[in-house]
């Protein structure tokens, strides 16, 4: 038998070729899985459960002046919040141009850079920023020492702006003379920033721990060769507790916040932060047994017409990470972590059905028994403590059932990895 | 409107649930696809000299014509493409279904331990749905995603007795041992509403059996091979759990050579499965049908290439599948054609087989494929 010899080389070839490019495997027989594939999973069930075992309204305890943002609000009967601003150590020298280090002896051109944050300002009127010197020997978390500080003996400067000239960068001049003083005394520089305004004015600022604090500039000489001094914000107490003083170093003072919530209802935000707990019951042959595709937080959200009712409160669900030990709901609502980036966003003053999904929690849960990690969540305004708006819900008290707060879960049974 | 909608949907559901447990491919139903066992020399030849075939593991009797010691390792790889009136897919499916030792001990014995694929599940699947999750109005597409990966191997160990070339026999056991390593997975569209789920799991094999085989040649012209494997309990476990049991299939099977023509070998081969002895092993009511292997080819001695006399193959088999689809038996017809390729003077050879397969299960379903099989044989 006589067969071309190209033949077999060109088949041997052709196979080197084939078993190399089969080397990456692909059993992916999705395009035909219409016919010839089976469901596996069970059908979906769907069930709403009372699961709450108890709801309250707990304060955000995150510690005066750690919020990111710095809250200056005059509007009226409602909501009046000033800024405390420490410079607790100011330079008492300065290099000039081309010359040695020589003691301050003059202050030039002082100023306070703000950040506004221009999307959050509220009133359209001018606003005058008053400036006082709010250094004092109480105690350092006193909001009522310091409150009374704000006195016309105490009184530094003012500066008047136009709602045009609230841009994002503010330079706020304050009293040479003021600085100059403390630089020559040895003492602090502790500022009180309060708005007045003809009509209602609200300001954000972003605070050091926003990462764009306010900083103060001044000139030690007239000669502008030099370059002006740069003085951050600095709190020297409470002595030996560094993260306190550094909170400290800038702070929002409330001197009136708007109304609380009644105690039987569930509030998200405000002035003073509040919080919502949530602990849960979920029956634990539902999240042993089955398979948890989604749990929502059914919730009832009832109007709050106080301040901004059509303005927009992002929230956030986050879970609490707090052991059974600690049983204090308050304490508890303190320890949690993040579980979603995907903020609610409901506005104050709207009223009927809110649903908080929990998958993130879920999946938590599914994976630690509720001996070590609690069933619980905590609703948290994103913008806690830099916002007076407040959310409000219907809690376990309320005396219609169906508002209450309750847990829908959807589920599929296990399903066993068996023969075919 | 809606109502239609929704009543369509669950037909749709209802529908293929109750279709068997298919893996994606009519040759993947039940506990996978049978590659036979058969070297690629045995593969060009449509399987006709299996039973004459040392390096196949279709009879233990066969082992005794090895000559001198030899490694032999096989890569099958698979290109399949399955068709659907809703649509097609085409897969890839790398196998290494043969390893074997043969070690001739003395002038009439020799004991051979090997290593083939008895059945592969490998595949991967995912079904999308549409399900209600949350409120009544909340409908999401689920999809469902099944990976298995394994199969259930065939440990051989053979022994063959033969002091002439007119008469070998052996007899061999065989352990069949295997796992299916199976992922299935729950995937939603939004991550922040849904919870996506995943389950691994992993389905242990044990099972044993033992074979005997015959060759007969009366003359140079013709020879005659016959061989029969008993199977014994086949288990199946999901960790420290029985979850199945079942019998390995009793397999027998004949061949007859003619080589009347020099340098031709004319095979033929018929061999029979009572797969339905797995049928216990199916959670789901897969039915496994017993079926008839028969297959014939010509092995030829080709052009003379680098100083080198290459062989060439070709043949066709046709062969009942284990596992049937809808409860309709899946039928495979093969088309093959191959070479042989003597290496370092004569101390090695590589074995090339290329098969066309057609396989059919009386439905609208197709499914073609391709299946290369490269086998490399080493005396050291």
């Amino acid at each position: 038998m006589k067969l071309s010899p190209i033949l077999p080389r060109v088949f041997a070839a052709a196979a080197l070729f084939v078993s190399i490019s089969s080397c990456s495997e692909n059993l992916d027989s999705t395009g035909v899985c219409d016919v010839l594939c089976t469901q596996i999973g069970g059908a979906v069930q769907n069930i709403t459960l009372d699961a709450v075992l108890l709801d309250t309204t707990v304060q955000a305890l995150s510690g005066l002046g750690t919020e990111p943002g710095l809250l200056l609000a005059s509007r009226g009967d409602t909501l009046d919040t000033r800024v405390v601003i420490r410079f607790d150590s100011l330079p008492a020298t300065f290099v000039p141009t081309g010359g040695t280090a020589q003691p301050i002896a003059s202050v030039d051109s002082a100023y306070i850079r703000l950040m506004l944050d221009t999307t959050t300002i509220k009133g359209t009127d001018p606003v005058t920023i008053e400036a006082y010197d709010v250094d004092t020997t109480a105690n350092d978390t006193s909001s009522a020492a310091v409150l009374a500080l704000f006195r016309p003996d105490r009184f530094i400067s003012s500066q008047t702006f136009l709602r045009a000239q609230l841009t994002d960068t503010l330079k706020y001049f304050i009293s040479n003379a003021a600085v100059l003083a403390r630089i020559q005394s040895g003492a602090a520089l502790r500022v009180g920033l309060r708005a007045v305004s003809v009509g209602s004015s609200q300001l954000r600022f972003i605070s050091t721990e926003g990462s764009f604090g306010p900083e103060m500039f001044f000139r030690a000489t007239p000669d502008t060769l030099t370059a002006p001094l740069t003085v951050l914000p600095f709190s020297r107490t409470p002595v030996g507790e560094a993260i306190r003083a550094g909170n400290l170093s800038d702070y929002t003072l409330i001197a009136k916040g708007p109304p609380p919530a009644p105690p039987s209802v569930l509030a998200v935000g405000g002035l003073p932060a509040r919080r919502v707990y949530i602990l849960f019951d979920i029956p634990s042959n539902i999240i042993d047994s089955s398979t948890i595709l989604r749990a929502t937080l059914l919730l009832n959200q009832l109007p709050n017409t106080g301040i901004d009712p059509t303005d927009t409160v992002a929230f956030l669900p986050q879970v609490v990470l707090a052991g059974k030990a600690v049983t204090d709901p308050a304490k508890a609502a303190q320890i949690i972590g993040a579980i979603s980036v995907d903020t609610l966003r409901l506005r104050p003053g709207d009223a009927g059905p809110a649903n908080v999904e929990l998958a993130s929690a879920i999946a938590i849960w599914r994976t630690v028994k509720p001996d070590t990690l609690s069933r619980a969540i905590v609703l948290k305004s994103v913008s806690e403590g830099n916002s007076p708006l407040e959310l409000r819900f219907s809690s376990s008290e309320d005396v219609v059932t169906a508002l209450r707060p309750r847990l829908r879960i959807s589920f599929t049974p296990k399903v066993p990895l068996r023969l075919p | 409107m809606h109502k239609s909608l929704w009543a369509g949907i669950a037909l749709f559901t209802v529908s293929f649930a109750s279709r068997g447990g298919a893996q994606g491919a009519l040759s993947l139903e039940g506990l996978g696809y049978p590659t036979g066992g058969l070297s690629a020399r045995a593969e060009g030849t449509g399987g006709g000299v299996a039973d004459f075939d040392a390096l196949s593991t279709a009879s233990p009797a066969s082992v005794a014509g090895v000559g001198s010691p030899a490694l032999f390792l096989q890569y099958s790889p698979e290109f399949r493409r399955v068709t659907s009136p809703a649509g097609s897919a085409t897969t890839t499916t790398a196998r290494f279904p043969l390893v074997v030792g043969v070690l001739p001990m003395g002038e009439s014995w020799t004991l051979a331990l090997s290593s083939s694929t008895f059945l592969d599940r490998s595949s991967e699947t995912s079904l999308a749905r549409v399900e209600v999750v949350g409120g009544p109005t909340d409908t999401v597409t689920v999809t469902e995603q099944n990976k298995v990966l394994g199969a259930i191997d065939d440990f051989r160990l053979a022994l063959a007795w033969s002091t002439s070339p007119k008469f070998r026999i052996g007899v061999g056991g065989h352990a069949f041992a295997g796992s299916n390593r199976i992922t299935f997975s729950q995937l939603f569209p939004d991550s922040t509403k849904f919870i996506s789920s995943a389950q691994a799991g992993r389905i242990s094999y044990a099972g044993f059996a033992a074979s005997v085989g015959m060759e007969f040649r009366p003359s140079r012209v013709i020879g005659f091979a016959i061989s029969g494997r008993k199977g014994g309990d086949l288990r199946a476990q999901s960790g420290d759990t029985a979850i199945g049991k079942g019998r390995l299939p009793d397999h027998y099977s004949g061949s007859v050579t003619f080589e009347g023509i020099p340098g031709v070998i004319v095979s033929a081969r018929a061999a029979h499965d009572n797969w339905s002895s797995l049928n216990s092993l199916s959670s789901s009511g897969i039915q496994a049908f017993d079926g008839w292997d028969i297959g014939g080819g010509v092995e030829a001695t080709g052009p003379r290439i680098m100083q080198r006399i290459v062989t060439v193959r070709a043949g066709a088999r046709f062969r009942t599948l284990p596992f049937g689809f809808n409860g309709e038996k899946v039928s495979e017809k093969t088309f093959a054609a191959g070479l042989g390729v003597p290496l370092t003077r004569d101390r090695a050879s590589l074995d090339i087989a290329i098969q066309r397969a057609a396989r059919t299960a009386g439905s609208d379903v197709k499914e073609r494929g391709f299946i290369l099989s490269v086998g490399l044989r080493v005396s050291p």
